[in-house]
C-alpha cells in the first residue's frame, strides 16, 4: 500500500524555524529578559537525605545586589507542592530533602553574578537520616521511608485511561507506609500452567542504565505577576500542564496564568510537566517584580533523569520458537518524587513483551522512591527498559532453539490489525514487513567475520498519549491563515507539519500560513507536546478547524452570492459557484462583513470519540537493526551498520522524518554504548557532559539506512501516525543482541562500555571483588 | 555557572609577570583549566596574571640543536607549525588529537604541563623526546628535565612564583608512534615508542597512573608490557577499573611496540 | 586604561574589540565570560551555552579567526581583537552559503547547538576549504547535537564546502 503524494504536505518543505535559527535571531526562554527583570540561583541540597534544622540567610542578604531570600517558609499561604499525578514534589524542601541537589532556597538579586555569590553564602543545617541511594535498598523491609504521607493523587482520570489496569494508591485505609510510589499489574491467560508445559523456559535479568536527555538548553523560565496574573514563559513542553500546577499554588483561576514557550531547545520528553516554573514564579511572588531562573546542565541533571530499571523475564515456549506465555517482574528507580514515573511504569508495563502474539501474560511493575534526582519522562518512556528484556530474552530463545533471530521475530510477530493489548487498538502498522525491510538492509551489507554481529529488535508503543486537542485556524481578508495550536515546537518541526496540513487543506500557499503556538493565553488548548502526537492529533482538530472554516465561508458566500450552499465547489483557496466564478476566501470575508475587515474563524476539537475512540490513538513502531564490530582486547564497540523504520503511515515532510528517526536512533545508540549516571554516595559522580559522555559526530556509524514507510494506516489526517521515538526503543536491545552475536555473551547490563564488553567476553564478573 | 571574582593583570614581559606572581596570585594563559578549576570552586586566586600578551612565550624556532617552544604556543599552533612537523613529527602528531579544535586554538603547551593533569599527551610525548622545560622566577633561571616535571597528580617541580618559559626539544629528535585509548575527553592510557637518537628505544606511559613511567630499551622487540605496566598506578575511574585499565595499557604497550618495529622494517 | 599599563590588577576592564564588524568600547568585570558579555551585554542571544565544560561547542565563537568556547573564555581577553559571531554570519540579507546549506539539508532540529556548529564549520572551511568527510568529522568532534544524529550536518558542511569553492 503506498500513499497519494500531495500539493504540499508530503513535500520536503523547507523549514520556516531554520531560518530564523541559522542567523541566531531564534528566541528561546533562555533569550528572554524583560525589563526590571531579576536573577535567581537556587541554594541546593548537600545531603541524600536530611531533616533540615535552620536556613541562615543573613550572610546572602548582605551580598550587594542581593534582594530576598525565599524558603519555604515564605510559602506558607500558597500550595507548596506539584505534581499532576502525585502532587509530592516540594516547591522548596519542607522540614527535610529528598536528594542531593534539591532545592532548598532561592535566591533574588539584581543579577545573575549577585544571586551566585548570594546562593553561595546561604547556610544551611542539616541533621542526617539514612538513605535509600538505589531501588533495592530502598526496598528492603527496614528501609528509610521517603514519604511519610501519600499527598492523594491527582484527578487526572486521563492517566488512569492509558494505564492498562491503573493502580492508584488505595486511601481507604492507612497501610503502613513503603517506597513504593506506584504498582502496575496486567495479566490475562494462565502463565504457570502455559511455562509448565512449554517446550523451553528461558529466563534473564536486565538492568536499563539512569540516563539524562540532556537537552542542551537546561530548564529555564522567567516569571512575572501583574495586578493578580501570573505569567510564564518557560522551557516546557507542555504549557497547559504547567499552568495547572501554576494555578494550583497560587489558588488562581486558569485564565489567570498565562505560560508562553518560546523555541525549545531540545526536549525528548525531558521538558514534560512542571520543573522549574514554581520556583521562578514564588521568586516573582515575593518580590514582586519579574525573575529569571536559569540552570546549568548540573543542575538540569539534578532536576530531572529517566527511570533506570531492574527487570526479570521469564518465557515459555514451544519447539517452534513461538511464544506460549511471558512474566515479567519491573522495578523502576524513580527516585526522590513521582513526577511522571507512575505512567512511564505503566507504558513499561505495556510494552515489555512486544508487538508480539503473548497467549498468557503476567507483568509485575513497581515504580519506586529512592534518595536521588526525580525521574520522570524521557523519549521512549518505559519502552527502552522493557525492551532490552523482552528482546534480549527473544534471541537468547532463539539461540536455545536454533532459530535465526529474525525468523523468530517473523513467528511471533502480531499480523497488521492484530491486538496486542486486550480491548485496545489492534496494530495499525504491518510489522512483519518493516522487520524484512531491516533483515534485507543489514543483510545486503553485512560482514561475516569474527567480532561482528547484527542485532535486531521490535518494539511497538501505545503512544499518541491522550487524545485532548483543539485547534484555530483563522482566515484573513487577504486570504493569508494563521493557525493557532497549543503544541510546541521543540526541534520536531511541528509548526512547520501544521503549516503543511493547512495549506493543503485550504488550498493556499504555504507562505501565507503562519502558526502560533505554545501559549496558554494566545493559543488554542492542547493537552501535551510528546508521545509523538503532534502530527497526528494535533493534525485532525487542525484539518476540522480547516473544515469548519470552509463550511463558514461557504455560509458566507451562499448568503453573499444568494446561492444555495451546495451548489458552491471546493477549490484551492477559494470556492467556484455554479457558473464558475472563483470567490477567493480573503473576498467572500471582506465582502460579507463589509468594508475590507474581518475573519473567519474555524475551530477543531479532538475528544476520546469516533476515529480517537480506541485507545491508544496509534501505535509507534520501533524496527532498528545494527551491526557492531568489536575489539576483543579492549572490548570497544563500533557501530558499522546502523538501519531504522520510521513507519509513520504518511510522511509529511519525509526529510523531517529521517532527521527524527535518525536522531532517536542515535539517542537509543548513546544510552546502549555511553550514557548512564552514575552515583556514588549521596551524589552523582559524573553529573556533566564530560562524563556523561553522549554520542559525537565520530560514533556514526559507517552505513546509516532510514527506511520511511508509508502505508497511510495511521488515524492522523492523510493516514499519519507519530514518529520521533521509535527507533529509539528496540536500539538497546539491538545493540545487546548484536554484541552477543559476536561475542557469544549475553549482557545483562547497559550501557555497553569497552570496560563491560571485555569483561563479558573474558567471562569476568561485572565488578571485582574488594 | 559564574566565576569567582579576581583581578587581572596583564603584562607585556617576563620580568613583569614574575613580579607579579604570588600564591595566589596565579599565572594564566589559555584558561581552559584554570577558568574551570575556579568555577568549580577548586581554587580561588584573587589575581590571574595573563601571559598572552608576553612575545617572547608565543615563540616557535630552532636554536642549534634544539627546538625551542614558547610556553604559550597553542595546541594549534604545535600540530601545523611547519618546524614542529619537520624537527618533531610526533608532538604535531599528538597536539593534533589534544581536546578538541577549540582546546587545542585556545590552550597553551605550558598550560598543559603546568597543569599536572596527570591525562595529558603533551607530558607522555615530552619524556618520549626528553625535552627540557625552562623554568624562571625573579632570581633566575633554571631547566627541569620532563622526565623529572611530574611529581603527581595537579603537582609538578614548578614553585608556585616560577613561570615555565619554553620547552626545549633537543635535535634530531626521536621517532616512533604515539597511540592513545580514549573513551571520553582526556586520554585513559598513552604510549609514545620511539627511536632515540642513539639507537635505542624508549617507551613511555602516561596518563593511566598518577605520572607518567617510561623505560628504555636496547631493542624493540626487548620492550616488556607487563613490567612496564607494573610501574604504573592506575585508580579505578568512570573510565575503567584499575584492572581494565592495566589491561589496556598492556595492549597499547603491546601495539605501539609492534607498530614501531613494523614501521622500521 | 591601555595593555600598555599593565603592572596593576583590575576587577573591571576596558575591552576595546571588533564584534561582527562593530567596534564596541566597554567596561567588562573581569569575571565574565565572553558569553555573558555577548549575551547579556551586547544583546547578541545567538551564541548559546550548555555544557559549560568546552565539550558541546554551542557556545563556539572566533576571535581573530580561531574558534573558542565563549563559556570558558574571559571577555577581557578579546581586548583588541575581533570578535564573530553567528549574528555576523549572514551578509544583509544574503545567508551564508553554511546556513544556507544548513536549511536545506535540515542539519538542525530545535537549532540550539546550531549557532556553534556554524562557527566551527566556518573555522574549519576558513583553514581547509575541500575538507574529506572524516576531516569535517573530526573538526566537529568537540559539537554535540542531541537532535539530529550528525549525519546531515557532515552532509551540509560538505555541501557548503562545495558551494563555496564554486565561487571562489
Ligand atoms: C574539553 C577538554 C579536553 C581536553 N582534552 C585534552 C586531551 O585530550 N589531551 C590533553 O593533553 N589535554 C587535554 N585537555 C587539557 C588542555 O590541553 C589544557 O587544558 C590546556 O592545554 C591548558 O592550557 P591553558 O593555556 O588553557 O592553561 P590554563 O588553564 O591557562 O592554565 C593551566 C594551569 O597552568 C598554569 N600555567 C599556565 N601557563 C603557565 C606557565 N607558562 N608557567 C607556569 N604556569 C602556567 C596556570 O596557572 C594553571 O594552573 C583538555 C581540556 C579540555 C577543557
Ligand atoms: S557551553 Fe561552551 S562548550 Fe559547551
Ligand atoms: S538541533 Fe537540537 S541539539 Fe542540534
Amino acid at each position: 500500500m503506498s500513499v497519494e503524494r500531495r500539493r504540499v504536505a508530503g513535500q520536503a518543505v523547507q523549514r520556516r524555524d531554520l531560518f530564523e535559527k541559522v542567523t541566531g535571531a531564534a528566541t528561546y526562554t533562555v533569550d528572554v529578559t524583560p525589563p526590571g527583570c531579576l536573577h535567581a540561583k537556587v541554594v541546593r541540597s548537600s545531603r541524600a537525605h536530611a531533616r533540615i534544622l535552620g536556613i541562615e540567610t543573613s550572610a546572602a542578604l548582605a551580598v550587594p545586589g542581593v534582594i530576598a531570600v525565599v524558603t519555604a517558609s515564605d510559602l506558607a499561604a500558597l500550595f507548596p507542592r506539584f505534581g499532576h499525578i502525585i502532587p509530592d514534589h516540594a516547591i522548596l524542601a519542607m522540614e527535610k530533602v529528598r536528594y542531593y541537589g534539591e532545592p532548598v532556597a532561592l535566591v533574588v538579586a539584581e543579577n545573575i553574578v549577585a544571586a551566585s555569590d548570594g546562593a553561595e553564602a546561604v547556610q544551611v543545617r542539616y541533621e542526617d537520616l539514612p538513605a535509600a541511594m538505589d531501588a533495592e535498598a530502598a526496598l528492603a523491609p527496614d528501609a528509610p521511608i521517603l514519604h511519610d504521607d501519600d499527598y492523594g493523587a491527582s484527578g487526572d482520570e486521563s492517566f488512569s485511561e492509558m494505564a492498562a489496569t491503573p493502580g492508584l494508591p488505595d486511601h481507604g485505609d492507612s497501610p503502613p507506609r513503603t517506597n513504593v510510589a506506584h504498582t502496575v499489574d496486567l495479566s490475562w491467560g494462565d502463565v504457570d500452567a502455559a511455562l509448565a508445559q512449554a517446550h523451553i523456559v528461558v529466563e534473564n535479568r536486565v538492568h536499563y542504565p539512569m540516563l539524562y536527555a540532556y537537552a542542551m538548553e537546561p530548564y529555564n523560565a522567567v516569571a512575572s505577576f501583574t495586578e493578580d496574573s501570573l505569567h510564564v514563559v518557560s522551557s516546557a513542553q507542555h504549557p497547559f500542564m504547567v499552568r495547572t500546577d501554576l494555578a494550583r499554588i497560587f489558588s488562581l483561576p486558569l485564565s489567570r496564568v498565562r505560560v508562553q514557550v518560546p523555541y525549545l531547545g531540545g526536549g525528548y520528553g525531558s521538558k514534560s510537566y512542571t520543573k522549574i516554573e514554581p520556583l521562578a514564579a514564588v521568586g516573582a511572588w515575593v518580590v514582586r517584580q519579574p525573575v529569571k531562573l536559569v540552570l546549568d546542565v548540573e543542575e538540569a541533571i539534578y532536576t530531572t533523569r529517566a527511570d533506570s530499571a531492574a527487570i526479570t523475564v521469564r518465557s515459555g515456549f514451544d519447539a517452534e520458537g513461538r511464544i506460549l506465555a511471558r512474566a515479567f517482574d519491573i522495578v523502576l528507580d524513580s527516585g526522590a518524587y513521582a513526577d511522571n514515573s507512575p505512567l512511564v511504569l505503566a507504558k513499561a508495563v505495556n510494552r515489555c513483551f512486544g508487538p508480539y502474539r503473548v497467549p498468557n501474560l503476567r507483568v509485575r511493575g513497581r515504580s519506586v522512591y529512592t534518595n536521588t534526582s526525580p525521574a520522570s519522562s524521557y523519549r521512549g518512556f518505559g519502552a527502552p527498559q522493557g525492551a532490552l528484556a523482552g528482546e534480549t530474552n527473544l534471541d537468547r530463545a532463539a539461540a536455545q532453539l536454533g532459530i535465526d533471530p529474525v525468523e523468530i521475530r517473523r513467528r511471533n510477530l502480531v499480523p497488521p490489525g492484530g491486538e496486542i493489548l486486550p480491548g485496545k487498538r489492534g496494530i495499525d502498522a504491518d510489522l512483519p514487513a518493516d522487520l524484512e525491510l531491516v533483515a534485507e538492509s543489514l543483510q545486503r551489507d553485512a560482514r561475516t567475520v569474527p567480532g561482528h554481529g547484527i542485532g535486531v529488535a521490535c518494539t511497538a508503543s501505545d503512544a499518541g498519549a491522550y487524545p485532548i486537542s483543539t485547534a484555530i485556524v483563522r482566515v484573513q481578508t487577504d486570504g493569508s491563515v494563521t493557525v493557532l495550536s497549543g503544541s510546541t515546537e521543540m526541534g520536531q518541526g511541528s509548526r512547520s507539519v501544521l503549516a503543511q496540513l493547512v495549506a493543503e487543506e485550504l488550498g493556499v500557499p504555504i507562505e501565507a500560513v503562519d502558526v502560533v503556538q505554545s501559549d496558554t493565553a494566545m493559543s488554542s488548548y492542547e493537552r501535551t507536546t510528546g508521545a509523538s502526537r503532534t502530527t497526528t492529533l494535533v493534525g485532525l482538530a487542525v484539518q476540522r478547524a480547516c473544515a469548519d472554516a470552509r463550511a463558514k465561508l461557504t455560509e458566507m458566500a451562499a448568503e453573499i452570492e444568494q446561492c444555495p450552499p451546495e451548489s458552491l465547489a471546493q477549490g484551492d483557496g477559494v470556492l467556484e459557484s455554479a457558473d464558475g466564478r472563483k470567490l477567493a476566501f480573503g473576498d467572500i470575508i471582506s465582502r460579507w462583513f463589509g468594508g475590507d475587515a474581518g475573519e473567519v474563524t474555524g475551530v477543531g476539537t479532538l475528544r476520546r470519540d469516533g476515529r480517537t475512540q480506541k485507545m491508544p490513538p496509534f501505535w509507534e513502531v520501533g524496527m532498528v537493526g545494527v551491526e557492531v564490530g568489536i575489539d576483543p582486547e579492549t572490548g570497544v564497540v563500533r557501530v558499522d551498520q546502523l538501519v531504522t523504520v520510521a513507519d509513520v503511515g504518511f510522511a509529511f515532510n519525509p526529510k523531517a522524518v529521517e532527521g527524527q528517526d535518525l536522531g532517536a536512533a542515535t539517542q537509543g545508540l548513546g544510552g546502549a554504548l555511553f550514557e548512564e549516571l552514575v552515583y556514588d554516595g549521596p551524589q552523582l559522580v559524573n553529573p556533566n557532559m564530560v562524563e556523561y559522555r553522549v554520542p559525537r559526530m565520530t560514533d556514526l556509524a559507517d552505513k546509516i539506512e532510514s527506511i520511511v514507510v508509508e502505508r497511510g494506516d495511521g488515524v492522523g489526517p492523510y493516514g499519519a501516525k507519530g514518529g520521533g521515538e521509535g527507533a529509539l526503543n528496540p536500539m538497546g536491545a539491538a545493540v545487546a543482541n548484536a554484541v552477543a552475536m559476536a561475542t557469544g555473551k549475553w549482557p545483562s547490563r547497559l550501557p555497553l562500555t569497552p570496560e563491560r564488553v571485555w569483561r563479558l567476553v573474558n567471562d569476568l564478573p561485572e565488578v571485582d571483588a574488594e | 555557572m559564574v566565576l569567582p571574582p579576581f583581578a587581572l593583570h596583564r603584562p607585556t614581559t617576563t620580568a613583569q609577570a614574575l613580579s607579579l606572581l604570588a600564591e595566589d596570585s596565579v599565572p594564566y594563559s589559555g584558561g581552559t583549566e584554570l577558568l574551570l578549576a575556579m568555577r568549580m570552586g577548586l581554587i580561588r586566586p584573587t589575581a590571574l596574571v595573563d601571559l598572552k600578551r608576553i612575545p617572547e612565550m608565543q615563540e616557535i624556532r630552532t636554536d642549534r640543536s634544539r627546538l625551542l617552544i614558547g610556553a604559550g604556543v597553542s595546541h594549534d599552533r604545535l600540530a601545523t607549525d611547519p618546524l614542529v612537523e619537520q624537527h618533531a613529527r610526533l608532538l604535531a602528531a599528538a597536539e593534533r588529537e589534544v581536546g578538541n579544535a577549540r582546546v587545542r586554538a585556545q590552550g597553551s603547551i605550558g598550560g598543559n604541563i603546568c597543569f599536572g593533569e596527570p591525562r595529558s599527551d603533551v607530558a607522555t610525548v615530552l619524556i618520549a623526546l626528553e625535552a627540557e622545560l625552562g623554568l624562571a622566577n625573579s632570581a633566575g633561571e633554571r631547566s627541569v628535565p620532563a622526565e623529572e616535571f611530574f611529581l603527581g597528580p595537579y603537582w609538578t617541580a614548578r614553585d608556585a612564583t616560577e613561570l615555565l618559559t619554553a620547552i626545549s626539544i633537543p635535535l634530531p629528535c626521536a621517532e616512533g608512534v604515539y597511540l592513545k585509548f580514549q573513551t571520553v575527553e582526556r586520554p585513559t592510557v598513552a604510549v609514545a615508542a620511539v627511536r632515540r637518537p642513539g639507537g635505542d628505544y624508549r617507551v613511555v606511559v602516561g596518563a593511566v597512573g598518577e605520572v607518567p613511567v617510561w623505560a628504555d630499551y636496547p631493542g624493540v622487540g626487548e620492550v616488556d608490557p607487563v613490567d612496564l605496566v607494573g610501574r604504573t598506578s592506575p585508580v579505578s575511574d568512570l573510565t575503567g577499573s584499575e584492572r581494565y585499565k592495566r589491561h589496556v595499557t598492556e595492549v597499547y604497550i603491546r601495539r605501539a611496540a609492534e607498530l614501531l618495529a613494523e614501521s622500521e622494517r | 586604561m591601555t595593555a600598555a599599563q599593565p603592572a596593576t590588577g583590575h576587577d573591571h576592564v576596558v575591552v576595546a574589540a571588533d564584534v561582527n564588524g562593530v567596534s564596541v568600547t566597554e567596561p567588562v568585570p573581569t569575571r565574565w565570560t565572553l558569553a555573558q558579555f555577548l549575551r547579556d551585554r551586547l544583546g547578541l542571544t545567538g551564541t548559546k551555552v550548555s555544557c559549560e565544560l568546552q565539550v558541546c561547542g554551542a557556545c563556539s565563537v572566533l576571535v581573530d579567526g580561531a574558534p573558542v568556547s565563549a563559556c570558558t573564555y574571559l571577555a577581557a581577553d578579546i581586548d583588541g581583537r575581533r570578535v564573530q559571531t553567528v549574528e555576523g554570519l549572514a551578509a544583509r540579507d544574503q545567508l551564508h552559503p553554511l546556513q544556507r546549506s544548513f536549511v536545506e539539508h535540515f542539519a538542525l532540529q530545535c537549532g540550539f547547538c546550531t549557532p556553534g556548529f556554524l562557527m566551527m564549520a566556518k573555522a574549519l572551511l576558513d583553514r581547509n576549504p575541500d575538507p574529506t568527510e572524516d576531516e569535517v568529522k573530526e573538526y566537529l568532534d568537540g559539537n554535540i547535537c542531541r537532535c539530529t544524529g550528525y549525519e546531515p550536518i557532515v552532509a551540509a558542511v560538505l555541501d557548503a564546502a562545495k558551494r563555496m569553492r564554486g565561487q571562489a
